[in-house]
């Protein structure tokens, strides 16, 4: 599967128009360089021969990426296109999951009390709220905070991802500053997913109440809060695998909100990639997305063989 | 045989007053039990037959007031002795009662378990929801009902329930409503999915462990022959109403109510003829039938008169511990 997207990825990035790698090599000639001179300075400087067939590049490609080396970038010069996107990597992983998370475990919540109260108006309220943020685009949100937060009332911070006046590292002014400027991108990613997983929850806890067992369980006089769990537990199950699958798409999403908020993430930096037409570093940050989403499902199949005694054996 | 009788008698284990349970649907209240009155006797294995839809098991729900929704309990009084008017307690106090003094065998008990936790874990739920304080014990107990009931029971207990086979966890589900202690056990056809052998060494079983244990144990069923073997009295019961009840053995070789009496002509002998069998004329009954004021059975009976159509017949006792809801019980013998 990874084998695949590489591939894919490689020829899609260079069926785009234009060439930059060709543009330094003709640059470089036009400083000076002889032919053989700008063809070994561009091989230095980007990895591979650009007057080579597409086949031959895309050998040495995949060579390379088996030992873990994705080339230089050609916006940032030089650097290492590994070094870039581990750069950017811990950013967006911190924003996607917390966002993930948070909005799972308050969607969860409100979905259980969505299912047992599905004739109030309360149960209502919830299952509306859940409609109406499931049907907004994370974009549209992002934007929608921002302009709300940062311009009408000035109560968080925008731009950059913690206060410049603070030194880096592992003191508390710093990690305050941190999360006090990833609040509304967090939020973003929260509040676009939070009504999937209520939405969700709720129609899995509503079969699951007409399940056999949990009548069986109230016959035998089991207490309503182990009852609880019974139906939270066995609700849960399909929810996981939608979990692996969004925290893929939530992936996807960083690259409207980190645009949005300026955040220094993957997101941002694909996009920075594609304007300036970085194949290196284009492939490296789809192949990384790849990775990313198969190693969720692998660890989401870990979990369910965890959670789910069937699967087990 | 009034509903303000409170205090019942020492021979009573249940008693049910008045009870009609209706299903509400948009087309107005169905009634499924219909002005049920009736006496389970203590150490005695009751059992209920009628066809399905009959209201049996809707009855049994409404003993342990759990009448799943859209179903209601309309009025009537269940009084369980030594615990009270199930209609008139509390939720807390109703959940309590329930497994400690009313047990029950589901009628789906091979869906009766969650399938995430195991089985012992689940014994210590059960456990931990009645305030058991000697868990060990209880577990101890458990494993000793799984062992009489024929199974191997440190695997049963350490078992997910997809681990075992139907008959299995039809037997666990006895142990689950036998493991409290509970004095009256109600099995809603905890036997109707199984192969005739497991039915048999099953039942076999629960006949056992009712006179071992001195239980109360009301048997619903609608295989004649079930109840022919393993019940004392039997009660009848056609459209949610109570149509005969009495002593097994004379209910069946005399019966009283034409329905019974259809019943038992239809049950195909092994020897003889098979046309010997005569099944039911008529349809069973359906929305219509509820609306008109005679016998619900009048469509479909040989001996209906024009009173049957006019009125209901009340459930009379005939002779003592017998009782028929017809008009023309005495019409016929």
């Amino acid at each position: 599967m990874i084998l695949v997207v590489a591939s894919f990825t490689f020829f899609l990035v260079r069926m785009m128009p234009g060439n930059p790698i060709e543009a330094k090599y003709e640059q470089l000639i036009m400083s000076g360089y002889t032919p053989d001179q700008a063809m070994s300075a561009v091989r230095v400087m980007y990895g591979f021969i650009p007057k080579q067939p597409l086949f031959q590049q895309f050998v040495t490609y995949l060579w390379q990426i088996l030992h873990l080396n994705l080339g230089q970038s050609i916006s940032y010069e030089g650097t290492p296109v590994m070094k870039i996107i581990l750069g950017a990597a811990p950013w967006t992983i911190i924003l996607v999951l917390t966002g993930t998370l948070a909005s799972f475990v308050v969607g969860v919540l409100a979905g259980v009390i969505a299912a047992i109260r599905r004739n109030k108006v309360s149960g209502n309220l919830i299952t509306v709220s859940g409609s109406l943020l499931h049907g907004i685009p994370q974009f549209v949100m992002g934007l929608f905070l921002a302009y709300v937060f940062t311009t009408i009332w000035a109560v968080f911070p925008y731009g950059a991802p913690y206060d410049a006046s603070l030194t880096p590292g592992f003191n508390w002014p710093y990690i305050g500053s941190l999360a006090w400027h990833a609040i509304l991108p967090v939020a973003t990613y929260a509040l676009s997913s939070y009504g999937g997983w209520l939405l969700t929850m709720k129609s899995s806890v509503i079969s699951v109440l007409g399940d056999d067992f949990i009548l069986a369980a109230e016959v035998r006089g089991i207490k309503p809060s182990i009852r609880m769990r019974y139906i939270a537990q066995n609700a849960m199950l399909p929810l996981f695998t939608i979990l692996a699958l969004s925290i893929g798409f939530m992936f996807g999403g960083s690259i409207f909100i980190e645009d949005i908020f300026d955040y220094p993430g993957l997101g941002n930096m694909l996009t920075n990639a594609i304007s300036y037409k970085d194949y290196p570093l284009m492939s490296g940050a789809f192949l990384l997305i790849t990775v990313a989403i198969i190693a969720a499902n692998i660890a989401t199949d870990f979990l369910y063989s965890i959670v789910d005694p069937r699967i087990r054996r | 045989m009034n509903a303000e009788l409170q205090l019942i008698d020492a021979q009573t284990a249940v008693q049910v007053r008045g009870l009609n349970v209706v299903y509400e649907t948009t087309q107005g209240d169905i009634p499924a039990v219909q002005n049920v009155n009736l006496d389970i006797r203590k150490g005695q294995i009751t059992g209920i037959i009628g066809e399905s839809g009959s209201g049996k098991s809707t009855l049994v729900m409404a003993m342990m007031n759990a009448v799943a929704k859209p179903g209601r309990v309309a009025s009537g009084s269940i009084e369980v002795s030594g615990v009270g008017d199930m209609m008139k307690l509390s939720t807390e106090q109703q959940r309590r009662a329930r497994s400690t003094e009313l047990g029950l065998v589901f009628q789906a008990a091979q869906n009766s378990l969650n399938p995430l936790r195991r089985i012992g874990h689940q014994v210590l739920d059960l456990g931990r929801s009645h305030g058991v304080k000697d868990l060990r014990a209880l577990l101890r107990k458990a494993k000793d009902l799984l062992e009489r009931l024929g199974l191997d029971a440190d695997r049963v207990l350490t078992a997910y329930q997809h681990e075992l086979s139907g008959g299995m966890r039809q037997r666990v589900g006895i142990m689950f409503a036998l493991v409290l202690d509970a004095k009256v056990v109600i099995l809603d056809e905890a036997t109707t999915a199984l192969d005739m052998l497991s039915q048999a060494s099953v039942l076999q079983i629960v006949r056992e462990l009712h006179e071992e244990r001195g239980l109360t144990t009301i048997l619903i069923t609608h295989d004649m022959g079930v109840v022919g073997d393993l019940a004392d009295r039997v009660v009848v019961m056609y459209a949610g109403c109570i149509v005969e009840e009495g002593v097994t053995q004379e209910v069946l070789t005399s019966p009283k109510h034409p329905y019974t009496r259809g019943l038992i002509r239809a049950i195909p002998r092994i020897s003889g003829d098979i046309d010997k069998a005569v099944p039911l004329s008529g349809s069973p009954p359906d929305m219509n039938t509820y609306k008109q004021p005679g016998c619900l059975f009048a469509d479909r009976c040989p001996l209906a008169a024009p009173e049957c159509q006019q009125s209901r017949p009340p459930l009379l006792e005939v002779e003592t511990g017998r009782h028929v809801a017809c008009f023309r019980v005495n019409d016929h013998a």
